[in-house]
């Protein structure tokens, strides 16, 4: 159910595609979905989209509303909505998103935060103790 | 006041009936003006400009894609309305801005639809579909990023306004000439064939080029050849020009 519900998975084209011979260093701000099959060094924030390939390798700070996520990551990954992780995946880092999705074999190597509250609901009950 | 102008290749002698039908049609439009046949002793730039001064308010060019690329550069800063009129249906602008081919393309200049359109610019020479560089180890530089490619190899790198002559204005890829951007499309060799994943884009206002191998060549609407490094950027709103109905953009 959440494979069909996410609309990052589904991005067949984009206003920008980071094909898998290219390579982009800096900053990369958009408000349209993203297609990552390259590598990108630097920072990516998009209000819309992204999508990160098998053979893309990415060494950067993400932004993202819904993200699909099939290549490799090393840098914090910050998403709005829904996360989703397949086999190939691997992320360095460390995620934060509303909902996720990893598939078995996904690597993720990082403090992990999923859910609406800015704390994690187990730390604020120890507070209240 | 119409000013036709006829690109020098017209002169052959397989025109003489088509460039018969359409001087015809424009009387019967009611749209004839003054007629200019180019040759070697009269270049595109002095028509253009003699007409002006005597008061053409629309340049109608007779011609092929290379002669509509030739005239954006000489009307591109002046205040007048550019019509085409392509010789035969091969012409990819034409059918991009909805002009079909010979005498049934004058009344689309008679309905005179006017669309302002974008034009691309590469260092100080403007173009109206795309400018390309082949087999270069090439680093484009924007604003806040770089894009370079991974490994060294042969890629087709072209930015884009129309993007027809250089064949990415697909079903996949809409290149719009009135949305303020240049698209910017890496193939490699493997894309090329396939049009697959490989294949990126970008859109930009502007850029700079830099290619490893100083001195290379960028080629303009298949027409210009210039040397890089040089800046490639957009130039809204720059041109006016005569559009059918079935124009492929809004």
């Amino acid at each position: 159910m959440f494979k069909e519900d996410n609309p990052a998975r589904d991005i067949k084209s984009a206003e920008t595609i980071i094909g898998a011979s290219v390579k982009v260093e800096g900053d990369f701000t958009s408000d349209h979905d993203i297609i990552i099959d390259g590598e990108v060094t630097g920072n990516i924030r998009t209000k819309s989209n992204l999508k990160i390939g098998p053979g893309a390798r990415v060494k950067a700070e993400i932004n993202a509303k819904n993200a699909y996520i099939a290549g490799g990551i090393i840098g914090n990954v910050t998403v709005e909505e829904k996360l989703q992780l397949t086999s190939e995946a691997s992320i360095k880092g460390n995620v934060n998103a509303t909902l996720l999705m990893m598939e078995m074999g996904a690597k993720l190597n990082g403090q992990c935060h999923i859910g609406d509250d800015s704390k994690p609901e187990v730390l604020s009950k120890k507070v209240e103790k | 006041m119409y000013l036709y102008i006829h690109d020098n290749f017209l002169s052959a002698k397989r025109y003489e009936s088509a460039l018969y039908r359409i001087e015809n049609r424009l009387v019967d439009l009611g749209i004839k003006g003054r007629v200019v046949r180019l040759n070697v002793l009269k270049n595109m730039s002095e028509v253009v400009n003699d007409g002006i001064r005597q008061g053409v308010k629309t340049v109608v060019v007779v011609g092929d894609d290379s002669s509509f690329s030739k005239i954006i550069n000489i009307i591109a800063d002046k205040d007048v309305v550019l019509g085409i009129i392509p010789i035969d249906k091969r012409s990819k602008i034409g059918q991009l801005l909805g002009v079909p081919p010979g005498h049934a393309a004058c009344e689309t200049i008679a309905q005179r639809i006017i669309k302002t359109i974008d034009l691309g610019l590469v260092g100080n020479y403007y173009f109206i579909d795309s400018a390309i560089i082949r087999n270069e180890n090439t680093l484009l530089k924007l604003k806040a990023f770089n894009i370079g490619t991974r490994e060294p190899k042969s890629n087709q790198v072209s930015f884009n306004n129309l993007g027809v002559l250089s064949g990415v204005n697909t079903k996949q890829l809409s290149v719009n000439p009135t949305d303020g951007f240049l698209d910017l499309v890496v193939e490699d060799s493997e894309s090329l064939l396939s049009r697959n994943k490989a294949t990126s884009h970008f859109r930009f206002k502007e850029l700079t080029v830099e290619c490893a191998q100083p001195g290379a060549i960028i080629t303009v609407d298949q027409v210009a050849k210039l040397k890089t490094p040089t800046t490639v950027q957009i130039a809204k709103g720059k041109l006016k020009v005569i559009v059918g109905t079935k124009r492929l953009f809004d």
